[in-house]
């Protein structure tokens, strides 16, 4: 009979709850959940043995060795198994005075993407299976200084994999190319001509110029034009054209004093000061050379080039008082 | 010393102090952070139109007018009374963010220079020229500018109001041809023509373009001194809201009483002192936290004013109460002795 199996078993091992037929589950449960007082009553099991035997088994983790393989584990992209995964994770948000919801069924975990199969020592592994197709790399080449300087210019392209019945993929005929200014052999009008013709390309904190073209069909094509673009662009901003000459004052790049508006009421004033105190035969070149002038001429450019800021204007407040010769009684 | 307590504010339970301290001129550093009182009649006669309208409420409310000794305001004093007036006319400028106390200092300085004799040009806010014009005529003078009758007549009545004894000693210059049958002769006082900008709005803003001239020229001989006072000098050189007939707008350079205090803005006449107020309440176009002298001016007018000079206004003052944050509280409620 039925018990006298069960009697049997329990000799050799503990008591597996599988065993049980599902109305007699119901009963063990609740007696379990009446004893662990939670008031949880799962579905009802499935009448298939091995449905039953998962529902009942203690997850993989608990037989996991610390110094397990990985790799093994996760060997390639997978969704997130809370019963592989033996790290007590916690994700989502929590009820009121609660704390976020466990792993186990947890839908906010397995929906993101991981990266379980991209350890460190999985990646060993890919470079160590990929070492048998690639070249040594130049022993010369030792340092990121040493390669900027022999190679400037830096070309970067992205090859697709997928599992499909095509190999071809149309993002990767994207081609960029990326260089430092430094690199080029440009004069002062040059590079502030080129900078305007590339525009959004160019990054003032890096000096680095970033070409990106795709519209060419193939990769090669795509890297051509590039080269193209940056020859046209280098010999371009090396011309002058005419109309250059009509440039004003809102093209500038930057603050520059020398004939400048504040420059003549600077020397205006100074000149109207002396005036006023009968000194004459000071020329304009000796006030241009003058301590206070140079100060002020500096307080003025770094106010408008580098915007305004308290040491800024307090330096500009300085060198206009030493202009004017304004004391302030102790 | 008599010292008046009032802790009846229910907005912050603050103690406010006010102390008669010596007379304004021998206000030093020692006295920052503190109020002095100025006499009611005197608040009629120097500032018929300068104080802003919530200070002007706090005197109704209080029966006495307060105002609190700043440091910038010390700093200017100190510039001002060891400035050369045969130099050309100093500009100062005065920021700071919004509720620092500019206005307040800006009047500070004009009821000091008022006590110590100068003829004081006061434009309480130059935002009013710039906007909400009811009549805009074209000027009989010049065809491309615009008349502000309204306006001009305020102005004009206030500044007689403060400068009455200036008004009878200084004389005109030149003749004024005003209309077909009025005119003003040289050598009439510049009272007459202040009247006859009041008793015809049509010539009002020309009558200010006039004063603003005779007064510039006349200074540099030295007989008097001028400070001239402006309250958000940035609307001379923003833009308007105002709008011509025809739906055109209406740059700031072609109001007439713009275009002639700009021409008192230049530093090209001696004799007197130019004291400015950066404002963003009031101004127009011009983004709530904007305060500094680049961001409310702009780039046009940077060009313009070469050496003036600035001085911040840095930690908000609430009102009279308090002053430089939090520190004045408790350093006034430690005056406070009854």
């Amino acid at each position: 009979s039925f018990n006298m199996s069960l009697f049997r078993l329990s000799q050799f091992q503990n008591f597996k709850t599988h065993f049980l037929a599902p109305h007699q589950m119901l009963r063990h449960f609740r007696k379990q959940s009446l004893q662990l007082n939670t008031g949880l009553i799962p579905h009802l099991p499935s009448a298939d043995l091995s449905q039953r035997k998962k529902m009942h088994t203690p997850p993989r983790t608990e037989r996991m060795a610390v110094d397990q393989d990985w790799s093994s584990v996760y060997p390639t992209a997978a969704a997130f198994k809370p019963a592989s995964v033996p790290l007590p994770i916690r994700m989502g948000y929590p009820v009121k005075r609660g704390v976020p919801p466990p792993k186990e069924g947890n839908l906010e975990l397995i929906k993101i993407p991981n990266f379980l199969h991209l350890t460190p020592p999985a990646i060993k592994k890919h470079c160590a299976a990929l070492k048998d197709f690639c070249t040594e790399w130049p022993s010369a080449l030792d340092s990121d200084e040493k390669c900027e300087q022999h190679f400037p210019i830096e070309i970067e392209t992205v090859d697709y994999v997928s599992a499909g019945t095509s190999i071809r993929n149309p993002k990767a005929r994207v081609v960029t190319l990326r260089v430092k200014l430094s690199h080029l052999n440009l004069d002062d009008h040059a590079k502030k001509k080129l900078i305007k013709l590339v525009g959004e390309r160019y990054c003032k904190d890096t000096d680095m110029l970033t070409i990106t073209t795709d519209r060419c069909p193939l990769r090669r094509q795509n890297y051509d034009y590039s080269i193209h673009l940056l020859t046209v662009l280098y010999h371009e901003s090396w011309k002058t054209e005419m109309w250059e000459s009509e440039k004003t004052e809102e093209d500038m790049e930057e603050y520059i004093w020398e004939n400048s508006c504040s420059q003549k009421n600077a020397l205006d004033t100074l000149l109207r000061i002396k005036a006023s105190e009968n000194v004459s035969n000071v020329t304009k070149e000796e006030l241009l050379a003058s301590e206070v002038v140079k100060n002020y001429r500096n307080s003025v450019i770094a106010l408008k080039n580098e915007g305004e800021t308290e040491n800024n204007m307090s330096q500009y407040k300085e060198s206009v008082k030493k202009l004017l010769n304004i004391q302030a009684l102790p | 010393m008599p010292v008046l307590t009032l802790s009846k504010q229910v907005l912050a339970s603050i103690d406010v102090t006010v102390c008669v301290l010596p007379s304004q001129a021998k206000h030093s550093e020692h006295h920052e952070g503190r109020h002095y009182s100025i006499p009611l009649e005197e608040v009629k006669a120097v500032f018929p139109h300068g104080l802003p309208s919530r200070f002007q409420q706090q005197i109704k409310t209080f029966n006495e007018a307060c105002l609190m000794v700043r440091k910038p305001a010390l700093e200017l004093f100190t510039y001002l009374k060891s400035s050369n007036f045969a130099h050309p006319a100093v500009r100062y400028v005065i920021y700071g963010e919004k509720g620092t106390g500019k206005t307040m200092t800006l009047c500070h300085v004009v009821h000091y220079c008022a006590r110590q004799g100068w003829l004081v040009l006061h434009i309480p806010d130059a935002h009013l020229w710039v906007k909400n014009c009811k009549e805009l005529m074209k000027s009989s003078y010049k065809e491309e500018r615009l008349d502000q009758p309204l306006q001009a007549s305020v102005w004009l009545k206030n500044f007689k109001a403060s400068n009455e004894r200036f008004l009878k000693e200084i004389k005109t210059q030149k003749t004024y041809v005003w209309g077909k049958q009025e005119s003003t002769e040289e050598g009439r006082p510049l009272g007459e023509v202040v009247e006859q900008g009041l008793a015809r709005t049509r010539n009002a803003s020309d009558a200010v373009g006039v004063v603003l001239k005779e007064l510039k020229q006349q200074c540099q001989r030295g007989s008097f001194r001028l400070l001239v006072a402006v309250d958000g000098v940035n609307a001379l050189w923003g833009r308007t809201t105002l709008k011509r007939e025809d739906k055109s707008p209406v740059s700031p350079g072609e109001l007439t009483l713009v275009y002639n205090l700009r021409k008192l803005m230049m530093n090209n006449w001696n004799g007197g002192a130019i004291v400015t107020t950066l404002s963003q309440t009031g101004s127009l176009f011009k983004p709530r936290s904007a305060y500094l002298p680049q961001e409310l001016l702009g780039k046009v007018s940077h060009g313009l004013p070469p050496p003036s000079f600035t001085m911040g206004n840095r930690n908000p003052g609430w009102g009279t109460a308090s002053g430089h944050g939090g520190r004045v509280c408790f350093s006034l409620s430690s005056h406070n002795i009854l």
